[in-house]
């Protein structure tokens, strides 16, 4: 051992080293975020409770024909059809099992007519189990609820509607053109 | 004569009221001593939690002050789980004697000039002997519980104990050759010109560790080892027994702070030459001092934290190297060069 060492061991130099860095930290404004007092945005795109979509009459998207139930990894949407007058088809029971959903979001890919949608909203905890079973008509008030308004109606288009009803890209979206134009510029 | 006035003498009414004047006095000091604790949680929390970069308690009550209190009120509706198979009247008694060690030492500390509860002669042996014996609570908690965790951290902490207390006691010998006495009110009156951390750098030193040793706190906290001990000792523990033992532990913390600051730091006076500068200040009535006292007790509660929040804990077999290999012979040179300087200033040789 060198003197050095020694007279480092004597005085606890690494100790005190390490004391200063933790007295300093002590000094800096703290990173924890208080959680439900302030609330974290949620990254663009999040998959959060669901919704049944309405059209611009109010009136339920869904068709019935299940594709999303046939789709859905875990198997928890349960749909029940009847004929209606005109041989239409009725959907009478729309059923989402909140519990056992993945939000992988498979369901939203599958539906050719932007029925099923996931909003924003993930504080819905609860004490009993039977809250978590959405109904028809649970799924389509959380459309009320968490589409409503323009952040809404944005957040839909962005995310949740279909390209059959709208071609345009949302801003901001990297398609063929912007990226060779990028590339161009560079050149 | 009647009866009546035999028991009434003069002699008879002076011993009821020092008899009451003692219990106001005990009651007084537990009931601080008590909330000093419950707060020494709070603080340690919240120091530890903005050197994390955290807030620490902040929640309940303005700052989150009421967290001590809240917590006392959960731990009274705790359910209070006994194994089945413990030795029952040792599990009942061990956190008794952790409880009732730490706070008997509360008795001999003098928080400002004369009060102290029980100004008796050997203050700092009746302090050694309180913190041995609150590690027979130890061992018995983890002997009685009958789980494997416990009974090791109990093992732990005894040899720990054993081993610090020597050092631990010999580090204040020099103190003792300084003060000539081992009444504490008598220490901090010798400490009057300079406290004694100055002269006894080295024994000062030599206590801290042993300090951190004796009251289990890291980096010394193997009895407790949360990673491989659960939580040692009182492992088996809840409710109510649990925060008996808890509430042991942080009195010993600042009983030690109490006795650095007691023996080191000069107790509840300020040193000479402050004294000079603000001349007014010996004009204030002499409970006023107790603040003094309670800054140093919490400048040396702060040092507990912070070493916490800073170092990661030994290991074992480090713990007792360091205990008998480097602290004993170097609180024996300490012994030996404060006697041999007292004895050539006095003139003895």
């Amino acid at each position: 051992m060198t003197a050095e060492k020694l007279l480092r061991k004597i005085f606890f130099v690494e100790i005190l080293k390490g004391m200063s860095l933790t007295l300093r930290t002590m000094f800096t404004p703290a990173v924890t975020r208080r959680y439900p007092k302030v609330k974290r945005p949620v990254k663009s795109g999040f998959r959060g409770l669901h919704a049944l979509a309405k059209n611009a009459e109010g009136k339920m998207k869904c068709v019935g024909c299940g594709l999303c139930g046939a789709y859905c990894p875990s198997k928890c949407i349960y749909i029940y059809t009847s004929e209606g007058e005109d041989h239409t088809k009725v959907v009478d029971r729309y059923e989402i099992e909140v519990l056992r959903c993945i939000y992988c979001g498979f369901c939203v890919e599958a539906c050719p007519f932007g029925a099923i949608t996931l909003s924003e909203h993930y504080e819905y905890s609860d004490y009993s189990r039977a809250p978590f079973y959405m109904t028809k008509e649970k799924l389509l008030s959380n459309w009320d609820k968490y589409f409503a308004g323009p952040k809404g109606e944005r957040y839909f288009r962005d995310f949740w509607q279909p390209h059959a009803e709208n071609f345009a890209g949302r801003e901001g979206q990297a398609t063929f053109d912007t990226v060779m134009l990028k590339r161009k510029d560079k050149e | 004569m009647s009866v009546l006035e035999m028991i009434v003498t003069p002699g008879s009414v002076d011993f009821v009221m020092n008899i009451g004047i003692i219990f106001l006095k005990i009651a007084v000091v537990i009931a601080a001593a008590l909330l000093h604790v419950a707060y020494a949680t709070y603080w340690e929390r919240k120091v530890i939690g903005h050197m994390q970069v955290r807030l620490g308690p902040i929640e309940v009550g303005p700052h989150g002050l009421l967290q001590p209190i809240a917590d006392g009120v959960k731990l009274f509706f705790k359910e209070d789980i006994i194994p089945a198979n413990a030795d029952k009247p040792l599990f009942y008694l061990a956190p008794v004697i952790f409880f009732i060690a730490a706070l008997s030492s509360l008795s001999v500390v003098p928080f400002f000039n004369d009060f102290v509860i029980a100004n008796i002669n050997i203050g700092l042996l009746f302090l050694f002997a309180m913190s041995s014996l609150g590690a027979y609570g130890i061992v018995l908690a983890g002997w009685s519980s009958n789980s494997k965790y416990a009974f090791l951290g109990g093992l732990r902490s005894a040899s720990q104990v054993i081993s610090y207390e020597i050092a631990m006691g010999l580090s204040l010998v020099g103190v003792m050759i300084m003060a000539g006495s081992l009444n504490l009110s008598d220490i901090v009156r010798a400490q009057q010109q300079y406290w004694f951390a100055i002269p006894q750098f080295l024994g000062f030193c030599i206590f801290v560790v042993a300090a951190f040793a004796e009251t289990n706190r890291l980096p010394f906290d193997l009895p407790e080892a949360e990673s491989e001990l659960v939580a040692g000792y009182f492992t088996e523990y809840s409710g109510f027994r649990f925060a008996l033992f808890f509430l042991g532990e942080y009195t010993g913390m600042i009983m030690m702070s109490s006795i650095a600051t007691v023996c080191f730091l000069g107790g509840w006076t300020v040193p000479k030459f402050f004294m000079d500068l603000l001349p007014f200040l010996s004009g204030l009535p002499s409970f006023v001092w107790v603040a003094v006292f309670l800054v140093k007790v919490y400048a040396f509660m702060f040092l507990f934290y912070w070493v916490r929040a800073t170092l990661p804990r030994y290991r074992y077999d480090q713990l007792m190297s360091i205990g008998w290999k480097v602290l004993i012979p170097l609180a024996l040179l300490n012994i030996i060069i404060t006697a041999s300087v007292k004895v050539v200033i006095r003139g003895l040789v």
